[in-house]
């Protein structure tokens, strides 16, 4: 029904492979949201130690950023993206039901270090079906509405979880979890056909392939990873350092408070994400990437003078813009600099590895910093490499946009 | 030379595994970790016991499963029926109101052995925003010892909410701030820290 309700908007792409395209962000989402911080939950339910846990999590981060750029390699290099999407769904289901029937070591492990592989093959499958579907020209909007299905999955996600693990177990958010990657092989269904076809139609003759060092030592790509990770750095441990300071300060409602932190930017994703998509074909990638940028140093300002728990769930609305910015615009400006060279995938999985290393980076520093001069301290610093990075994005990066697209559709600047 | 580079390229993923099985019994440890609480009720047994008496459905096998000589179990096995220890680790804390307070996820113990406090993993949302923090051993008590019942934490959300947080590896000098009992003049909301 919804997506029937979505696809009058224009989308890029028509008819069934596009409402497919729709679903399976939705439920790709969804699957995504057990696997966050509720893993220490769980295994701490099941007697593990803290140790143990810290071990299971690393393994899984490790093999993620080991394995981003060789699965986009491997994305770029099959032709049958469903069939990738397929087959990386199928390892979720099954990386689900080890945590959920063996929470042992061994078996954790192997789950950690199957998700990790699978996530890093599934993102780059989506963003190519995604291009076959929508073409070059319409990839911005069709980028934008992907973001709206993946939040609105993410919301529902951690809705259906945590009452999942509130009223049932935390164990049954693992079966729960196993069971939602079904709808999302059904979304593939309609994609099988028709996006092969157009996947062997447009994809790059291999001749116009460049090789693969130069693609990734390309400046603008370089430097928008840079962009990316230090974005990432600013970013990852905002929301946890705050969910801590709700904790600390709200009474028995803090948890539904950190449940609105949560939920509040999935739905100002949904709602933007269109828009800046479309904003992103017509007035160029900086300005949309500008505005994302520009809202994190000035989130982490807010929160180091919030106290108010109203308020600080309200300064959320900022997370929103800036992930409906970065979640639109990194495949976008990826596609921009290494599509035509045939090599979209590796260099997504290149920008990738920047995000995991600033993701991982982050609450490092963040944890260190508030534990030696307080919360208002870390978000400050957040603030700061925030503000460094939107200052490297306005003085350094460039505009990426195609000129064919510029030439159709002319605009002052550069 | 091609040989010892291709017994090189092996070593790598064998040398992952060996590490893999070598980190598995060492993490096998969660739930004998439980052993702190035994202490509890078993005080008065000698060290080295508690662990002994872990393995209690082993004897039943033996007989069958032993095709070579195995070890005999040692004479000196303590049984603990059912409802007289369990494990703590990872068991949901309340408050006498019944409100969720988090679960335990480390027990500090003393010189002797002795629990002093609990780490408790507090308040959050799938994981979000929790915040680990210590209480006194003290104030933690069983209704029931069974799996599923939950432990009684004898302080309110607001009395913990605030306390600092439990820092595991920090440098040692540091002492570790541990909420103790309220104020007996029930002195508002002020969350109390062990007086030491």
């Amino acid at each position: 029904m919804i997506g029937r309700w979505f696809a009058r908007t224009p989308a890029g792409g028509a008819g069934a492979a596009a409402r497919g395209l729709d679903w399976l962000n939705l439920f790709v989402a969804n699957i995504q949201t057990g696997f966050g911080p509720f893993i220490a939950v769980y295994l701490t339910t099941q007697g593990w130690t803290q140790t143990a846990i810290g071990v299971a999590l690393s393994l899984g981060t490790i093999t993620a950023l080991a394995s981003q750029v060789p699965a986009g390699a491997l994305v770029d290099a099959t032709a049958n993206k469903s069939r990738v999407a397929a087959f990386s769904i199928i390892v979720f289901t099954l990386s689900a039901l080890l945590f959920a029937i063996w929470p042992v070591p061994l078996a954790v492990y192997l789950a950690e270090v199957l998700h990790g592989l699978s996530s890093c093959t599934l993102g780059p499958a989506i963003a190519a079906i995604s291009l076959a579907i929508a073409g070059q020209a319409a990839f911005a909007r069709r980028l934008g509405r992907n973001a709206r299905f993946a939040s609105i999955g993410n919301g529902i996600g951690a809705a259906l979880m945590g009452a999942c693990g509130y009223y049932i177990s935390e164990r049954a958010v693992f079966f729960l979890t196993a069971a939602l990657t079904l709808p999302a092989l059904a979304a593939l269904v309609p994609l099988a056909e028709p996006g092969d076809r157009r996947t062997r139609r447009r994809r790059a003759p291999p001749a116009r392939r460049q090789p693969l060092g130069r693609v990734l030592a390309d400046r603008r790509l370089v430097l928008f990873a840079t962009c990316a990770m230090l974005f990432t750095l600013a970013n990852a441990a905002m929301l946890p350092l705050a969910g801590s300071a709700l904790t600390k300060r709200a009474g028995s409602e803090s948890s539904l408070l950190i449940a609105a932190c949560i939920v509040l930017p999935q739905v100002m994703v949904a709602l933007l994400s269109p828009a800046l998509g479309g904003l992103a074909e017509t007035r160029g990638r900086r300005l949309v990437l500008l505005v994302g940028f520009c809202a994190l140093p000035l989130r982490g300002l807010l929160f180091a003078l919030a106290s108010d728990p109203t308020l600080v769930v309200l300064i959320q609305v900022l997370d929103g813009i800036a992930a409906a910015c970065f979640g639109v615009l990194v495949p976008l400006v990826v596609s921009d600099i290494a599509g035509p060279a045939g090599r979209f995938n590796v260099s997504l999985g290149f920008v990738g590895v920047a995000i995991g290393v600033g993701g991982t980076l982050s609450t490092t520093l963040a944890g260190w910093i508030a534990d030696r001069h307080g919360d208002a301290a870390a978000f400050v610093a957040l603030a700061l490499i925030g503000l460094a990075a939107t200052l490297l994005v306005w003085l350094a990066m460039p505009e990426t946009r195609p000129t064919r697209a510029a030439a159709a559709n002319p605009q002052p600047g550069d | 030379m091609a040989r010892g580079w291709r017994g090189r390229r092996l070593a790598v993923p064998a040398l992952t595994l060996l590490l893999l099985l070598a980190a598995a019994p060492a993490d096998a440890d969660p739930a004998p970790a439980g052993d702190a609480d035994s202490t509890k009720t078993t005080q008065d047994r000698p060290p080295g016991a508690p662990p002994a008496a872990e393995p209690g459905p082993a004897p039943a096998t033996p007989p069958e499963a032993a095709k070579k000589a195995e070890p005999a179990p040692p004479k000196n096995l303590e049984t603990l029926t059912p409802g007289e220890a369990i494990g703590l680790l990872g068991k949901k804390v309340r408050d006498a109101a019944g409100e969720d307070m988090g679960m335990v996820v480390d027990v500090l113990v003393d010189g002797d052995g002795q629990p002093r406090a609990a780490v408790i993993d507090f308040g959050g949302f799938l994981g979000v925003g929790s915040r680990k923090i210590a209480v006194d051993w003290r104030l933690l008590q069983l209704k029931q010892v069974d799996s599923t019942a939950s432990v009684l934490l004898g302080l309110t959300r607001t009395e913990v909410q605030a306390a600092p947080e439990y820092k595991p590896s920090s440098n040692p000098a540091q002492p570790v701030m541990v909420v103790g009992p309220p104020p007996p003049s029930t002195g508002a909301s002020t969350p109390a820290n062990a007086p030491k």
